[in-house]
């Protein structure tokens, strides 16, 4: 217990703070993707899931951990994975966006986190699971991309490695812009940890590290998975409610508690800890966001974290289909928020400068 | 001439949309004042404003997430 506790929080504040310092904000990542035509932060999250891979196989290898991938309901994990892109636009961050600006002190996230965390439960072992169980016995099939093609998973591994290092060298090529930064008034560590802009292939490489971390020191504790936001979320609310600790008390519960921890001692650090409160209207779809998101991400079985970083790196369909649809699901819904009412308001502007001058 | 944009308590993207918005509208060399206290602006606004060719004449944290950036269109 001493041990899940301990290793739990560590890993989660590193990730935390990691993810505090380094504007590690993968929602803003897939919208900007769309808006901007900008793919930084999708690069950086290849970055992570590469090196992730190549150190957790290499483990797996060894025979230090192990892995099953397991099977893959799909129609429920493009959907669920579709519904949870919606979610994290509308809540203003992922399931661990949420959590570390939670740290940061963002009202806002509280109550997307409210939402998130019940319908997760409500998924997991509440009223919807029958909702659940229906979408997930449709069409499933075996979920390890090598198993499928019956080859060893390295070659994939390689061809991961080599998109990654093409698209990074592609990156820094780029003609620089300077982008102007505030005034330093700290100096060596101090300034390097809570001053200093992070690279956001640093902290990828970062990201990717505390990932394969996270694979031995859960499986030390009886829980074989790596990192994961959206069960140990759940079984936080379970374990609260229930009481029952041999159920829900897991590795992953101090794991996202280790998270809020992390990021709060990051923003707290470096100035950037203020309790702030949303307006009415993002409080509502804040909450809203969070409902999305735990239905989304309990039927795709993972979050941008556990689909996106965790099981694209183990190199199963479930990971890369569910990285995709969320994707998807946060254009669609950037659409929505963002383009449309930029291009509505261009129409009113022209319709009245034609009544005027006509 | 100076503009001020208030974005304060607003959560990201919008801060950066609001600015984008009203920087359309001001004349070459206004200056728009954009208080924040959203932590992912330190980043995404003055990335925008280098990138668009706007120069920034002042950046400084004013208190606990708490920050002014003026931006100078081209």
């Amino acid at each position: 217990m001493g041990q899940m506790i301990f290793t739990g929080l560590l890993c989660g504040a590193l990730l935390g703070f990691v993810l505090q310092r380094g504007r590690f904000c993968l929602t803003g990542g897939f919208r900007d993707m769309y808006l901007a035509k900008d793919n930084r932060m999708f690069n950086a999250l290849l970055i992570a899931i590469a090196i992730q891979s190549v150190g957790v196989f290499t483990l797996i290898q060894t025979g230090a951990i192990e892995f099953n991938a397991g099977q893959i309901p799909w129609i429920s994990t493009i959907v669920g994975a579709y519904v949870f892109g919606i979610g994290i636009v509308l809540a203003g961050g992922c399931a661990t966006g949420t959590w570390y600006r939670a740290g940061e002190g963002l009202i806002g996230s509280w109550i997307a986190l409210a939402g998130y965390m019940l319908t997760s439960a409500m998924m997991k072992t509440g009223a919807l699971v029958p909702f659940n169980d229906s979408l997930k016995k449709y069409a499933v099939t075996n979920n390890s991309i090598p198993d499928t093609f019956g080859i060893s998973v390295w070659p994939f591994i390689l061809l991961l490695v080599l998109i990654v290092l093409f698209v990074v060298v592609r990156q820094l090529r780029k003609p620089k812009v300077k982008i102007p930064s505030l005034p330093a008034k700290r100096k060596g560590l101090n300034h390097l940890l809570f001053e200093k802009r992070w690279h956001p292939f640093l902290t990828a490489i970062l990201v990717g590290l505390i990932a394969i971390l996270a694979w031995p020191l859960s499986e030390a504790t009886g829980r074989n998975s790596g990192l994961g936001i959206t069960t140990p979320t759940a079984n936080l609310l379970q374990y609260l409610v229930t009481g029952d600790k041999t159920k829900y008390l897991n590795w992953g519960v101090f794991l996202v508690l280790g998270i809020l921890l992390g990021s709060f001692i990051a923003a707290k650090g470096s100035r950037e800890f203020r309790f702030r409160v949303p307006d009415a209207g993002t409080a509502v779809s804040s909450f809203i966001g969070g409902v999305l998101m735990g239905v989304g991400a309990s039927l795709a079985s993972g979050c941008t974290i556990g689909n996106g970083l965790v099981m694209t790196a183990m190199m199963t369909w479930q990971g890369w289909v569910a990285l995709l649809f969320m994707i998807l699901g946060t254009w669609t819904a950037s659409y929505f928020i963002f383009v449309r009412p930029r291009v509505k308001a261009g129409k009113q502007q022209a319709v009245a400068y034609q009544t005027t001058t006509a | 001439m100076k503009h001020k944009l208030p974005v304060l308590g607003m959560v990201c993207p919008f801060p950066l949309i609001e600015a984008q918005k009203a920087m359309e509208s001001l004349n070459s060399g206004d200056e728009l004042v954009i208080d924040f206290d959203c932590t992912q602006a330190t980043e995404s606004i003055p990335r925008w404003a280098a990138e668009a060719g706007h120069s920034i004449t002042n950046y400084e944290q004013l208190g606990d997430a708490s920050w002014t950036i003026t931006i100078q269109k081209k």
